[in-house]
């Protein structure tokens, strides 16, 4: 299908339009601008993420992928558009707000708290208990202390849980950073370049995470490495100079002449 | 599984092993409570000592808070002193309510405390029909009442500035020099006569508290044992805060605060309770530092004493709410030992050369001991 | 040969005597006529003495300020037929009370042979003033001034004439100062103390048709001066028509009245009239008020903004911040007071060159102190800020000591003669020169730095420290010079500062911690680290905000410097509730950082 046909297609379904939109797309982005100084850092007229969908995100560097992010998990206001989630509008809602809607996101560069142990940033990322007092005495639960230890088990992260963050390689932040994630069980998951840095075992381990949370997740992954997004296997956004280049499985992409020069360049 | 997390929250930042430490407080503490007096008792020291010494652990307290908020929470606050000073107003306006010869009544029927006679332009005694007690001076009549809202004010004015400055992102440095201004602003404010408070001689000729003369050597050694214990219990209070995952929140903010919000969590709920708590604690200090010094005046909250706080805390060893307690006695005990004059064998060394001390003190610390004194005693303790 | 040398000494004497007269009666030709005149202050008609002093008044002869002075005092006798002037007596071994006599109008000592004239007091004969003759010798004085060939004694003159009591002998020659000096100033108020004059003329009513003329031309001059008075006559008036209802309850419906009768003034009631004056004159002052407030403050922002450009720029280069900053600027003070001091500059003495030779000296100190602290300290705290914190703050309790131990606590700095008074740039308003010279100096340093920073290798090095100091390390930026520099630099112009400070305010050692170091980091704060052009303007409004906020009244309530302060401090918090960054917030991905 052609990109604005496709384009076209996701309007006739945008949440203002439709209401069905809902039960089509979870994540609906409709004319979104993001400026910063005069630079168009991100210009999307449409784009919808289907409900437990997994959704690849590419691009070269200053596509404005990151960007998209920012403005999803509220950390960057768009200048103009609408955010919808759920149906619901969550353009210019705080990030915490939007985190407790259900987006988690995990950062280009992994971001966990250096001076708690690999257990303890896990704690953090349970699900429910961000209110001050029920975290003055509450303790976690067996399940909740079986979940964390299985997932740490996976991620080979069981031997250093006592280890303050700080001592933990690139690789093991990394993959801490995705454990959060996955244990705080959000319904869509921003998951910003997961592969960088990561050996080749470890990247088809993160790929293989992933794909076990399609099924009842909704997943955007940001990504560079190409190896990465065919084992993916899903279907693919090319975002260049903050527009929608193309759109459409990783080989239908690769034919496409457009993509080819904006990544090998003119 | 939980009791290895526990373990581990003393030293975010490093210290000694818990359980050393442990031992050492309860040591330290024990000699507090014992030999203090046995050595007032059998003639050893005087009750001045023992009176400072009071004074010094009430500026513990301060320290404690200090660590909660900025040790374990990253933020760095130059309130401390107002604070501090909030609680030693309340509690000097209660010991002024009982205290003083030559108060007047007003024409209300209330007692007009003598020390307000150096803003009042009378005469001790002279009974005009217009003076009357400023109403902000009745809540403070009973004991009680004072103890109540000697916590609560600090931990108010805390919950207005935590609030507008963290839910507007106010971080970091520009949170401390927020907090400089404010301090400074209160110090004009409260140095003013028509403040009604004292002025800049502020709140003096105490008496009496809860009816017991301040200048009975036994009720000083009460107060002392008082503030003795209100330190061991805002240890222990502090302690199960940061030891819950409460605490671990507090750590998660300092740590990264942008990543904690996108986890779901409001930092500035926590960092305003954390804010809160170490006010009302400062306020504390200063409600059982009144008594001990015999007047309270607006001195106590320059710009200086605030960084005096910090430095404490730094010295200690940031992030440890031991070494907070053990900086803030170090730091005050070489104090009252430079500023004593001495004769060396060349020259003599005066009172006025411990701003060197204390200038050479911050520099020494940041640059030599980053982590403080507990970070020194880990490194040996970690060697063997 | 004796009596030809003689001859020859008395040749001398007369010529040189000849020479003398001649000067004398060409400088002063009048001197005859004021020495007969002083002669007559000492008739026996009281109305012969009143009219000499008068006389005298009006020659306009400076020399007799000091006469009448001298006459006031009763220091001026007569002695041989001829006036002298005898401030102070002696007594000789005998006890005998002796006068030396000086010349009244010259005060030059009267020499006989080499000596002064002595004589005994009782060859003296007193003229010694009445109690009236005394004041009106007073007025007399400023009577004199009025026909100084001097502009500013001719001001200072009728300015006096106008001023209560009121001195009515000058109504002519105040009258003939108003349409006919060169001087616009002193033709003002040559007519505006005439006008004074005439306003207090007790022969006719507050409310007589010419004393109202008088009102209304007062209030279309805008006179000032004239405000108490008309209040008070106003008071007079209302308190005679209306009773109890006074002047403060009505103000609204003057002011529509006002309004109203505008077109037809004939209609006016005096009431109404002075009204319209009072309320002329009092925008006026308002105006006059507001603007000496906003000028003020355009001065002590200027301060501010050379405070808070050195804070910025090395916060935002090196992560730093330097509390010490404020104790850099008392060096910068205290090398003016030095500098003072060794050139030997007191109010006796009061030689300028050692204001200029200041500046220099300031911002050389205040960037060699602050190139060691960045040496010995700050180098190692780079982009941590709140350690930095600790330790200058140690730095500045250890400069602040020394400067205590070696200066004590207190000490003036003299304010150069050409930094006294101002221009005055409309009616009334005067800008000092003093508070101009700072705004002038700001104004040259942020261009310097301007300059510095986008036109030279230096800036150009700095900015790309600023922006990355790992890659402008590798492309063979000498980070470390840079910084050195810079900080140096930065803590030259809070020398500057405290320079410029001296022209306005007092010096303490403590004058940075106390004053400056919280006020100019809240201008860093409200204008955007980093940012030249948002320190600028938070500088400057910070500054103006706290003048103008100060002098301010809420009802009965006046602000005050500490509540503006605090007033201030409300503003900005609300401030950085909208705009958390600054004015000038860096955007885009490197905004977190």
């Amino acid at each position: 299908m052609e990109l604005h046909e496709r384009i076209e297609d996701y309007k006739t379904d945008s949440p203002r339009v439709s209401r069905f939109s809902e039960e089509r797309f979870l994540l609906f982005l409709e004319d979104i601008t993001a400026v910063f100084d005069g630079f168009k850092a991100l210009d999307i007229e449409a784009l919808g993420i289907g409900h437990n969908e997994l959704r690849v995100i590419i691009g070269p560097n200053g596509a404005g992928k990151t960007t998209l992010c920012d403005v999803v998990s509220g950390k960057t206001r768009p200048a103009t558009g609408r955010v919808y989630f759920e149906g619901r509008d969550i353009t210019g809602m705080d990030e915490t707000e939007i985190a407790l809607m259900g987006i988690g996101r995990k950062f280009q560069t992994p971001a966990v708290f250096d001076s708690l142990t690999t257990y303890q940033n896990m704690e953090l990322a349970l699900p429910g208990r961000r209110r001050l007092w029920s975290n003055l005495y509450c303790k976690e639960t067996k399940e909740e202390r079986d979940r964390i230890l299985g997932i740490l088990e996976r991620v080979g992260l069981l031997e250093v849980r006592d280890l303050e963050a700080r001592y933990l390689s690139h690789g093991q932040r990394q993959w801490l950073a995705i454990s959060t994630l996955i244990l705080s069980d959000p319904k869509l998951l921003l998951v910003d370049e997961p592969a960088a840095g990561l050996t080749d075992s470890e990247t088809a381990l993160t790929a293989e995470l992933l794909l076990e949370l399609r099924g009842d997740h909704t997943i955007i992954v940001i990504e560079h490495d190409m190896d990465f997004v065919r084992r993916l296997d899903s279907f693919v956004t090319m975002l260049n100079e903050g527009k929608i280049m193309a759109e459409g499985t990783l080989s239908e992409l690769q034919e496409n002449e457009e993509v080819i020069e904006a990544y090998l360049g003119r | 599984m939980s009791n290895v997390a526990l373990a581990k929250t003393d030293q975010p930042l490093g210290g000694v092993r818990w359980l050393g430490m442990h031992n050492a407080l309860l040591l330290l503490f024990l000699a507090g409570l014992v030999g203090i007096p046995l050595l007032y008792y059998t003639g050893q020291i005087s009750i001045e000592t023992v009176n400072m010494l009071g004074r010094y652990m009430a500026f513990a307290i301060v320290a404690v808070g200090l660590d909660l908020i900025w040790g374990y929470t990253g933020i760095l606050s130059l309130c401390q002193a107002f604070f501090f000073s909030l609680g030693g107003y309340a509690m000097g306006m209660y010991l002024a309510h009982h205290g003083g010869p030559g108060g007047m009544v007003d024409a209300s029927g209330w007692n007009i405390p003598a020390c307000l006679y150096v803003v009042y332009p009378y005469k001790v005694g002279e009974a005009p029909a217009d003076a009357m007690l400023p109403w902000f001076w009745k809540p403070f009549y009973t004991l009680p009442a004072t103890v109540t809202l000697g916590l609560l004010i600090p931990g108010a004015v805390a919950f207005v500035i935590g609030y507008f400055g963290f839910k507007s992102r106010v971080r970091g440095v520009y949170f401390a020099i927020l907090t400089q201004a404010i301090t400074v602003a209160a110090w004009l404010v409260f140095s003013m006569n028509s403040m009604k408070l004292g002025g800049t001689n502020g709140l003096t000729r105490f008496d009496k508290i809860a009816g017991y003369s301040l200048a009975d050597p036994d009720v000083k050694m009460a107060v002392y044992i008082i503030t003795l214990l209100c330190l061991a219990g805002v240890y222990l209070l502090c302690r199960y805060i940061v030891g819950s995952r409460l605490g671990r929140v507090l750590i998660a903010v300092r740590d990264n605060e942008k990543t904690l919000r996108f986890a779901g969590y409001r930092p500035h709920v926590y960092k305003v309770f954390a804010f809160v708590v170490a006010a009302a604690i400062a306020g504390l200090g200063g409600m059982l530092y009144t008594p001990q010094m015999g007047i309270f005046t607006p001195a106590n909250m320059e710009a200086g004493m605030s960084i005096m706080v910090v430095i404490w805390v730094a010295v200690g060893g940031r992030g440890t709410l031991s070494g907070a307690i053990l900086g803030a006695l170090a730091v005050n005990l070489l104090y009252s030992f430079f500023t004593s004059e001495k004769d060396f064998i060349l020259f003599t060394w005066k009172s006025e050369y411990w701003q060197f001390v204390l200038g050479g003190l911050f520099i020494g610390v940041v640059l030599l001991f980053p982590k403080g004194l507990c970070n020194i005693g880990r490194r040996f303790a970690g060697k063997h | 040969m004796l009596k030809r040398g003689v001859l020859y000494r008395t040749g001398i004497i007369l010529l040189l005597q000849a020479i003398w007269l001649f000067c004398a009666l060409s400088a002063r030709a009048d001197d005859a006529v004021v020495r007969a005149d002083i002669l007559r202050l000492a008739h026996d008609d009281p109305a012969v003495r009143r009219e000499a002093v008068m006389a005298l008044a009006k020659t306009g002869d400076q020399r007799l300020e000091d006469f009448l002075e001298s006459y006031r005092m009763g220091s001026i006798y007569i002695w041989k037929g001829r006036p002298v002037l005898c401030e102070r007596t002696i007594m000789d071994e005998e006890m005998n009370e002796l006068a030396p006599l000086s010349d009244p109008l010259t005060r030059r000592p009267l020499m006989n042979n080499g000596r002064q004239v002595v004589v005994p007091v009782a060859e003296l004969t007193g003229i010694s003033p009445t109690r009236r003759e005394r004041r009106l010798a007073g007025r007399a004085k400023f009577l004199l001034r009025l026909s100084s060939p001097d502009a500013a004694m001719r001001l200072s003159g009728a300015k006096k004439a106008g001023d209560p009591p009121g001195i009515v002998e000058a109504v002519e020659l105040l009258r003939e100062l108003s349409e006919n000096d060169p001087d616009r100033k002193v033709r003002y108020t040559a007519r505006e103390s005439l006008l004074l004059l005439r306003l207090n003329e007790r022969t006719a009513g507050p409310e007589a048709e010419d004393r109202l003329a008088v009102v209304r031309e007062l209030g279309e001059m805008k006179s000032m001066r004239a405000l108490p008075r008309l209040r008070e006559l106003l008071r007079e008036i209302t308190g005679k028509d209306h009773g109890a209802e006074g002047f403060a309850a009505r103000p609204l419906r003057t002011a529509r009245g006002l309004v109203r009768s505008h077109g037809a003034p004939a209609a006016d009631s005096a009431e109404q009239v002075y009204r319209r004056a009072i309320r002329q004159i009092e925008i006026h002052q308002g105006f006059v008020d507001y603007f000496g407030s906003i000028f003020q403050g355009f001065s002590l922002g200027s301060i501010l903004i050379l405070m808070a450009l050195g804070l910025a720029i090395t916060f935002g280069l090196m992560g730093v911040i330097n509390m010490a900053h404020g104790e850099l600027m008392m060096i910068g003070a205290y090398t003016t007071f030095e500098i003072q001091r060794l050139a030997g500059h007191t109010p006796d003495n009061p030689s300028d060159w050692y204001y200029m030779l200041a500046l220099p000296a300031a911002f050389l100190s205040s960037a060699l102190v602050g190139y060691l602290i960045e040496v010995l300290v700050v180098r190692h705290l780079y982009r941590r800020p709140v350690e930095s914190l600790l330790a200058t703050w140690g730095v500045g309790l250890i400069l602040i000591q020394l400067v205590r131990l070696r200066y004590g606590d207190n000490i003036g700095v003299n304010a150069p003669s050409w930094a006294r008074g101002g221009i005055e740039v409309m009616q009334d308003i005067v800008l000092p020169y003093g508070r101009c010279f700072i705004i002038v100096l700001c104004a040259f340093c942020v261009l310097l730095i301007y300059y510095l920073m986008k036109r030279t290798g230096l800036g150009l090095r700095m900015r790309a420290t600023m922006q990355n100091r790992d890659m402008a390390a590798s492309l063979g930026v000498n980070t470390g010079r840079v910084d050195r520099y810079t900080f140096a630099f930065g803590s030259g112009i809070a020398g500057i500062a405290g320079y410029a400070w001296t022209l306005i305010g007092g010096v303490t050692p403590d004058m940075g911690q106390t004053n400056f170091i919280v006020d100019s980091f809240l201008v860093v704060v409200t204008g955007g680290v980093g940012e030249l052009l948002g320190v600028i303007f938070s500088g400057l409004g910070i500054g103006v905000l706290t003048k103008v906020l100060e002098p301010a009244t809420i009802g009965s309530f006046t602000v005050g410097a500490i509540w503006a302060k605090v007033l201030l401090l409300l503003v900005i918090v609300t401030f950085i509730q909208f705009k958390p960054a600054g004015l000038f917030a860096p955007r885009g991905r490197l905004a977190d950082e």
